[in-house]
C-alpha cells in the first residue's frame, strides 16, 4: 500500500511542484494519474518511488516512508518504467541487461540464471542482441523486462506508451495488464484517455500541482464540470454519449454505444 | 529552471556593455590571475569578481558557482600541501610532510583557480550567446563555423547534464546504490553510464547539425547578423580598465 | 506541389528498404497526415521531401522527389529549405539559440531577408503560433510544448510554401497537441499553406487533416481523403494503426447507416441522431 500523507515539494526554480497530497493506493490496484503537462503528474509519481524527497509531509509505503528506506529497498519493492527507455538500458546485451537488475539487488548468482531465461522465454527476446540496436517499441519492452524480472509488488509507468506505435503500446500494456491480474499494483501517468478508460479502475487528475479529482474511472470521466479545469478531454464515446444524453442511455464504450443504439432504434420500430 | 551557465536577462551596466569589451575583461582577469603570484591580488581579483556579480545582477549564480568550486578547492589544496615536500617544515610525521611552500603553493592554485573561473561564468550570464558569436564572427573575423561550434558546445552543456541526471535518476530507480559515500565506487558507477550518454548525445548532435542546415547555416557569411556592435565611452573605461588590470597582475 | 514517383530508398548501413517504391502526389494547399507503426518510414520520407534524404542520410536513392517543380537529389539542400521548411522530431536539438528572438533570427538572417523586414516577421511568426509573450525569453525556461511553438515559429519566420513537421506532438499533452494542430489549420487555410504531417495520435489526424497517407514497412499502403481512409478501418488496424473510436462504432453500425463514417465526435453525434430520427 502506498500512502502520500500531506506530500508538499517545492522547487527553488518554483517548477512542477505539487501541494498537499493525500491520497492511498491500496494493494492490487490499477491507477491511472492524468492531468496536462507540468501538472505535477511526474513529480508525484517520483515522490511515489523515492526519487524525489518530499519538502514536507510524507509517502509511505507499506508503512515505512520512503525517505528511510534504502536504494535497493525501494527497488525490490517498486518497479519504476521510465518514457524514455534509453536512459534504463546500458549494458551490451539483452541477457546482461536482463541480469543486472537482480544482480544489484543481491540475487543470489545460481537463482539470477533461471529467472533470467524465464522473462526471455516470457518475452521472447533474442538474449544475445545489443539493447541499443532494437527498435523503440522493444527497447520500451526490455526496460519492463527488466523491471518484471525483479518481481517487485507494485509497478510505477510514467508514460509508457510516448513514441510506440499503437501494436507496441498494446504488447506492453497487455503485459501490465496480466501482471495486474496476477496481483501487482500498477499506478499508470498516461496522457491517452482512451487506455486510461480501457486499463485504469481509477484514475487521479492533477492540476497545476494538485489533486483535483480521486474516483472510478468511468465516474471521474463523467465530472464535465471539473475536468475542462485539468485541461482533460474524456475518451470520445464517453464526450458522445454525454451530448446524446437526451436520447441514449450512458454509454463508454463502442459495444455499449452500439448496444444503446439499437435498443433504442428496436424500441421505435 | 536556469543552469549556472544561462544567460540572465537584466538591463544592468554589464548587461549593455559591448559583447567584445566583456569578453576582454573576463579574459584579462583570467590573464591577470595567471600572470601574478600574489595571494593578496588574487584575493583582490576575486573580490572584484564578486563585486562585478553584484552590478550585474548575478551575485546569487556567483555564489552558487563559488560554493560549488569549494569542494574541487579544497581536494586540491590538499593535493598540493601534501605533495610539495621543499621549503620550511611545518610538520612532519612518517612520510607525511607540511612545508610553507606547500601551503603557499596550494592557496595560490586555488585561489587562481577561482578568480578565474568566476569572469567566464560571469561573461556568460551578461551575456547572450548570439553577441558572444557575433563580435567573434564580426570584429575578430573568427569563421562562423567555428563560433557556431563554441556557442553551441556551451548550450548543449545543460542539456548533457540534464541528460545524465536522467540517466542516474533511471538507474537509482533500479538500486544502483549512488548515494554511497565511497566516492571511488561512486565514479565505478557512473563510469558505465557514459554509454547511453554518448549514444543520444551523438544523436542529437546529428539532428542539430541537420536543423540548422535546414535553416540556412551554411548560407551565413559575417554580413549576415543584423545586430551591429559599437563602442561606448563606458567600452572605452572598462577596456583600459582591463589593461591596468593586467599590468598590475605583472607588476604583483 | 510535391511530386514523388517509384522513390525507393535504403540507408548505407541497413539490410533492407527504408522506403519501397513511393508514389504519391501533394497538391499545393494540401494538409496531409501521415501515419503507420514504427519502422514504417514515415521519418524517412519527410526527410526525402526536406532533401536530408539523400543529400545528408546517405544510401540507396532511386525513383525522383520533385518539390515546387525543383528535383531534390539535384538542388541544393538550402535551395530547398527556401521552399520547404521543416520541423525535425527532436524539438531540444533542433535550437540553434539560447533565446527565442535569436532562435528566429537565425533562419531570416541566414536567408538574406533585408534588415527592416527582420522585424515584423518575427513578431508575425510569434502571433502565428500564438506566442508573442515569449519575446525575450531564454530557451531553457519554456515548457516542451512552448518549445515546440518556438521551433514552428522559427520555420513560419521564413514564409516556406511547405511546412514539414515530425511528430510534432510527441511528448505533448492533448489539449497543447489541439493548439499546435490549430496553428497548422490556420496556417493552411488562411495562407494556403501546404503541411504534411507526421503523426500517431489518429484523433488530431482525424479532424484536422485532409487527405492522410498510410505507411507499413515502407510502402504506402493507403492515401486519400480522410474519411475515405478511415473507411478502411479494418485494414488500419492489420496494419497496427489505431481508429478513433467514433470510427469503430460507425463500422459497427453502418448497416444503420449505410456505411457513413464519423470522424469526430460531433460528426458521431450527428450520425447517431439521424439513424435514431
Amino acid at each position: 500500500m502506498i500512502e502520500f500523507r500531506n506530500v508538499s515539494l517545492q522547487y527553488n526554480s518554483g517548477a512542477a511542484a505539487v501541494h498537499d497530497l493525500n491520497f492511498t493506493v491500496p494493494d492490487g490496484a490499477f491507477v491511472a494519474i492524468i492531468g496536462a503537462n507540468g501538472a505535477g503528474k511526474t513529480t508525484a509519481a517520483k515522490l511515489m518511488r523515492g526519487l524525489l524527497k518530499p519538502t514536507s509531509g510524507e509517502v509511505l509505503i507499506d508503512g515505512a516512508a520512503t525517505t528511510s528506506l534504502r536504494t535497493s529497498e525501494l527497488a525490490k519493492r517498486i518497479g519504476f518504467l521510465f518514457q524514455n527507455p534509453d536512459r534504463q538500458l546500458c549494458k551490451p546485451t539483452v541477457r546482461e541487461e536482463l541480469a543486472f537488475g537482480l544482480e544489484l539487488l543481491g540475487v543470489p548468482d545460481a537463482e539470477v540464471k533461471p529467472r533470467v531465461d524465464a522473462v526471455l522465454e516470457d518475452f521472447r527476446f533474442d538474449p544475445e542482441r545489443s539493447p541499443f540496436a532494437l527498435s523503440r517499441g522493444e527497447r520500451q519492452r526490455l526496460a519492463l523486462a527488466s523491471l518484471i524480472a525483479v518481481e517487485p509488488k507494485t509497478l510505477i509507468l510514467d508514460e509508457p506508451t510516448t513514441g510506440l506505435d499503437y501494436r507496441e503500446c498494446m504488447a506492453v500494456l497487455g503485459r501490465v495488464k496480466a501482471l495486474h491480474e496476477a496481483g501487482t499494483t500498477v499506478v499508470m501517468v498516461c496522457h491517452d484517455m482512451e487506455l486510461v478508460l480501457d486499463f485504469a479502475e481509477r484514475v487521479l487528475v492533477f492540476s497545476a500541482g494538485q489533486l483535483l479529482l480521486d474516483g472510478e474511472t468511468r465516474k471521474v470521466f463523467r465530472d464535465t464540470e471539473t475536468l475542462p479545469k485539468a485541461s482533460v478531454l474524456p475518451p470520445q464515446i464517453t464526450r458522445l454519449s454525454e451530448r446524446l444524453a437526451d436520447v441514449l442511455p450512458p454509454a463508454d464504450t463502442v459495444e455499449e454505444m452500439e448496444a444503446a443504439i439499437r435498443g433504442r432504434k428496436g424500441e421505435k420500430a | 529552471m536556469t543552469g549556472f551557465l544561462d544567460y540572465v536577462p537584466g538591463s544592468s551596466v554589464l548587461h549593455r556593455l559591448d559583447p567584445l569589451t566583456k569578453l576582454v575583461l573576463s579574459l584579462g582577469i583570467c590573464v591577470a590571475a595567471f600572470v601574478s603570484d600574489d595571494l593578496i591580488f588574487l584575493l583582490v581579483l576575486i573580490a572584484l569578481d564578486i563585486l562585478l556579480g553584484v552590478l550585474g545582477g548575478v551575485f546569487q549564480k556567483a555564489l552558487r558557482l563559488l560554493s560549488g568550486l569549494l569542494k574541487l578547492s579544497v581536494f586540491l589544496f590538499l593535493l598540493q600541501v601534501l605533495f610539495v615536500r621543499s621549503g620550511t617544515v611545518l610538520f612532519e610525521l612518517g612520510i607525511l610532510k607540511i612545508t610553507l611552500d606547500g601551503l603557499f603553493v596550494g592557496a595560490r592554485l586555488v585561489l587562481r583557480l577561482t578568480a578565474a573561473t568566476l569572469p567566464l561564468q560571469l561573461l556568460l550570464s551578461v551575456t547572450q550567446l548570439s553577441d558572444l558569436s557575433g563580435v567573434l564572427v564580426q570584429r575578430l573575423f573568427v569563421p562562423y563555423k567555428y563560433a557556431f561550434t563554441l556557442t553551441t558546445a556551451i548550450r548543449f552543456i545543460p542539456v548533457f547534464a540534464a541528460e545524465m541526471s536522467g540517466i542516474i535518476e533511471a538507474q537509482t530507480a533500479r538500486g544502483v546504490e549512488f548515494d554511497t559515500k565511497n566516492p571511488v565506487k561512486k565514479i565505478g558507477l557512473i563510469l558505465p553510464l557514459c554509454v547511453p550518454l554518448l549514444i543520444s548525445s551523438v544523436g542529437k548532435i546529428h539532428e542539430s547539425a541537420a536543423a540548422a542546415e535546414l535553416r540556412g547555416f551554411t548560407l551565413r557569411t559575417r554580413e549576415s547578423q543584423s545586430k551591429r556592435y559599437v563602442f561606448v565611452p563606458a567600452d572605452y573605461a572598462f577596456l583600459i580598465f582591463t589593461v591596468l588590470l593586467i599590468a598590475a597582475g605583472i607588476l604583483f | 506541389m510535391i511530386e514523388i514517383h517509384g522513390l525507393s530508398f535504403r540507408y548505407a548501413d541497413a539490410d533492407r528498404d527504408a522506403l519501397q517504391n513511393i508514389e504519391l502526389t501533394v497538391p499545393d494547399g494540401d494538409f496531409l497526415g501521415i501515419i503507420g507503426p514504427s519502422g514504417a518510414g514515415k521519418t524517412t520520407l519527410v526527410h526525402s521531401i526536406c532533401g536530408l534524404v539523400p543529400h545528408r542520410r546517405g544510401g540507396d536513392f532511386y525513383g525522383s522527389v520533385t518539390v515546387d517543380g525543383m528535383d531534390t537529389v539535384e538542388t541544393e539542400l538550402t535551395d530547398l529549405a527556401r521552399v520547404v521548411g521543416t520541423v525535425l522530431q527532436d524539438v531540444d536539438s533542433q535550437m540553434v539559440a539560447a533565446s527565442v528572438d535569436d532562435e528566429l533570427r537565425f533562419g531570416l538572417e541566414n536567408f538574406g531577408v533585408p534588415k527592416d523586414e527582420i522585424e515584423p516577421r518575427m513578431a508575425e511568426a510569434l502571433g502565428a503560433a500564438g506566442i508573442s509573450d515569449l519575446r525575450g525569453r531564454v530557451i531553457g525556461s519554456l515548457s516542451g510544448g512552448q518549445k515546440q511553438r518556438v521551433a514552428i515559429a522559427a520555420i513560419l519566420a521564413l514564409r516556406p510554401k511547405i511546412l514539414v513537421l515530425d511528430e510534432p506532438t510527441g511528448e505533448l499533452d492533448p489539449a497543447v497537441s489541439e493548439q499546435i494542430f490549430r496553428i497548422l489549420r490556420e496556417m493552411n487555410e488562411r495562407y494556403g499553406m501546404t503541411v504534411v504531417v507526421v503523426e500517431q495520435k489518429i484523433m488530431l489526424l482525424s479532424s484536422y487533416a485532409k487527405r492522410l497517407a498510410v505507411l507499413n514497412g515502407g510502402r504506402l499502403e493507403i492515401a486519400g481523403p480522410v474519411r475515405e481512409v478511415l473507411k478502411e478501418s479494418g485494414r488500419l488496424e492489420e496494419i497496427g494503426v489505431n481508429c478513433p473510436r467514433v470510427v469503430t462504432l460507425s463500422r459497427h453500425i453502418r448497416d444503420l447507416t449505410g456505411g457513413k463514417i464519423a470522424a469526430t465526435v460531433e460528426e458521431a453525434e450527428a450520425l447517431v441522431r439521424e439513424v435514431l430520427r
